[in-house]
């Protein structure tokens, strides 16, 4: 991997959560963004699985590619192969959490499903296969993506708290259309974040 | 999953009539179900992209749903999301084989985008709500009515982000030097106050047709569209 | 379809079978275009390098770039990068493509300049993955038509600097506009440039 990007671990961390956020500057995850931010203990549920899922599949396919895919030299099946991992390892976690805590089941359960179409995950995936990450810089893309999509879904969130009961709004704009005028906001606001940690 | 059946086109056309009006006005993806933006609304700073996707997805969608509904009484329930997934990524595959071998400096710009059709929430939409009910033939205009119509909408901003971001349609320079461009309409932000703008526009339109039709006929007005939940 | 849909065997098979038929129609459909994909590829960095040397624009049809490029570029190895020598109007040419770091992804160029690296004859990326509208506009003409014919500096580098963002076509500074708003990019960029100047100049002096 000689041509794997230098980039600290730590400004990729920073970045991947605030100035390339998944969600807010590549637009990924939007669908159930939209919809389960109108709910805050659900955007909190769905923020740790969305994180879990996309840690644990970014270092999994991180395997599965520079050990089976390239090896065998069947990348035209990458797409394919990468959805049955995460298919795989979001079933694998419902078993775990399941049998080792009840209670977080419960509160992540109907969640757990929903991700395995979430786009935010296959698209890190990509993202890192087309940037040849190293394995650690796999991970922490992995994770700062997913936190990233957690922050944003839980700032969307409270916006929404408060949004929800202005009657202010035009019609034609109320729910989804005012939703994404916020989200457009936020990502303006995410931009700004580039200069703070010299990371474009 | 939810918006089966509860579209609100008028009764009197035929099935297939029916089928495209939903796709393209009535039950469009973005408009009323706001589904299935993210893997495309990225590439929409580019008309050309913006197209080649929207093509990609209307084919995966109308190939996806009418295999799919070809193969409906066969599919066992316990593995129905699997072999779902398993047909639109073959399609999705197909798409990416053809443009990297004939359309390579496409295939290049779009990167990760393509792969992505496959987690586009209209696929596995369309195949959960309309095909695993329907014959192939009407499956397969629903997939390309849903698809297209999801794609005009796209293309029209991605015509507005492309001119204001570039100064240029199809890569084509259409203003002079004295033109500064609008760098906001090349990022992210810009795509998502355009997909707002144009969800006011098309509900205050639906607004004044329902007020219209409902003065024309008490009683008898069409009932606005749901809200499709489908995360 | 008296078949008993709910057993396991039965969802076992079918799940296989629609596996089996999927994956041999499409290891048929990349088989049938690897050449092509190949050809894409070859013709696309002979593109770059044409491009660089000056021999070959964006008009050029693709057909000719494969007969130019036979005809007038010779190519070899050299630890990591790629080496290219032309002559053109009695004058010989060395071009460097490099692949380095970038912020996002790895950066590949092509830059040709004269044998001693006194003078760059022209600068093109072939593949980048920076952020689109920041760091990626280094694949947009004008950044690279900054370097054509660009008089390098007495220390043998090629310098960047906040400019007016239409870049910097003075031949004789050795300076050229940096790209606003990425300058994690630019720095990649640069460093790019100056290890393709000093590996050609090498090359340049074996000749």
């Amino acid at each position: 991997m000689i041509d794997a990007p230098s980039v600290g671990l730590l400004s990729l961390f920073l970045a991947s959560i605030l100035t390339s956020n998944v969600l807010l500057a590549n637009f990924l995850g939007t669908c159930s963004f939209i919809s389960i931010s109108k709910d805050f203990k659900s955007s909190m549920g769905l923020g740790v699985a969305v994180t879990l899922v996309i840690g644990i599949t970014a270092a999994v396919c991180w395997a599965v590619l520079y050990f089976i895919i390239q090896p065998l030299g069947i990348e035209y099946l990458s797409f394919i192969i990468f959805i049955i991992v995460i298919a795989g390892v979001v079933q694998m976690l419902e078993m775990i959490i399941d049998r080792f805590s009840p209670a977080l089941y419960l509160a992540l359960g109907i969640f757990l499903p929903l991700i395995t179409v979430n786009c935010a995950v296959l698209g890190v995936i990509l993202f890192m296969q087309i940037r040849k990450y190293s394995f650690p810089q796999a991970v922490i893309f992995g994770f700062g993506s997913g936190a990233g999509w957690w922050l944003a879904i839980m700032l969307l969130a409270s916006i929404r708290k408060k949004l929800d009961s202005n009657n202010a709004i035009p019609a034609g704009l109320k729910g989804t259309g005012i939703t994404l005028i916020t989200i457009g906001f936020m990502a303006m606001a995410f931009v700004g974040f580039s200069g703070m940690i010299a990371v474009q | 999953m939810s918006d089966t059946g509860k579209t609100s086109a008028p009764a009197k056309v035929s099935p297939a009539g029916k089928v495209m009006r939903d796709g393209l006005w009535y039950n469009n993806p973005i408009f009323v179900q706001v589904l299935g933006i993210c893997s495309t609304l990225a590439v929409t700073n580019n008309l050309r992209n913006t197209l080649i996707m929207v093509l990609g997805v209307s084919f995966a969608t109308s190939m996806g749903s009418m295999t799919l509904s070809a193969l409906r009484e066969l599919i066992p329930r316990k593995v129905r999301m699997i072999v779902q997934v398993l047909v639109l990524s073959f399609y999705v595959i197909i798409i990416d084989i053809v443009l990297r071998a004939y359309q390579p400096a496409i295939s290049k710009q779009l990167g990760p985008y393509v792969g992505l059709i496959i987690t586009n929430c209209i696929l596995m939409g369309r195949a959960e709500a309309f095909a695993a009910s329907n014959p192939p033939g009407l499956a397969f205009l629903d997939g390309l009515a849903n698809g297209l119509g999801y794609g005009w909408v796209l293309l029209v901003i991605a015509i507005v982000r492309e001119f204001f971001g570039f100064g240029s349609l199809f890569g084509f320079k259409l203003v002079g030097d004295w033109f500064t461009p609008w760098t906001i309409m090349v990022m992210a932000p810009s795509a998502f106050f355009l997909v707002a703008i144009a969800l006011w526009i098309a509900n205050n339109y639906k607004a004044k047709v329902a007020a219209a039709a409902k003065a024309a006929a008490p009683g008898a007005a069409g009932a606005p569209a749901g809200q499709g939940g489908k995360p | 379809m008296k078949l008993n849909r709910n057993s396991v065997i039965y969802a076992a098979v079918f799940t296989f079978v629609v596996c089996v038929a999927f994956v041999i129609i499409l290891a048929i459909a990349n088989q049938v275009t690897l050449a092509r994909v190949n050809a894409n590829k070859r013709l696309e960095s002979r593109t770059a390098v044409l491009k660089a040397f000056g021999l070959a624009d964006s008009t050029t049809p693709s057909s000719e770039i494969d007969s130019k490029y036979t005809q007038l570029v010779t190519e070899k190895s050299v630890e990591k990068a790629t080496a290219y020598t032309a002559t053109i109007d009695g004058q010989t040419y060395v071009a460097v493509k490099l692949t380095m770091p970038g912020l996002w992804g790895p950066i590949t160029a092509v830059l040709a300049t004269d044998p001693a690296g006194t003078v760059v004859r022209g600068f093109e990326i072939v593949d980048q993955q920076e952020t689109p509208g920041l760091g990626g506009r280094i694949s947009e003409p004008w950044f690279s038509a900054q370097f054509k014919g660009k008089k390098v500096l007495p220390d043998g580098t090629i310098a960047f600097e906040q400019g007016s963002g239409k870049g910097n076509f003075d031949p004789n500074n050795g300076t050229v506009d940096a790209i606003t708003g990425a300058s994690r990019t630019s720095d990649f960029v640069r460093a790019l440039v100056n290890r393709s100047l000093a590996l050609a100049r090498q090359i340049g002096g074996t000749l």
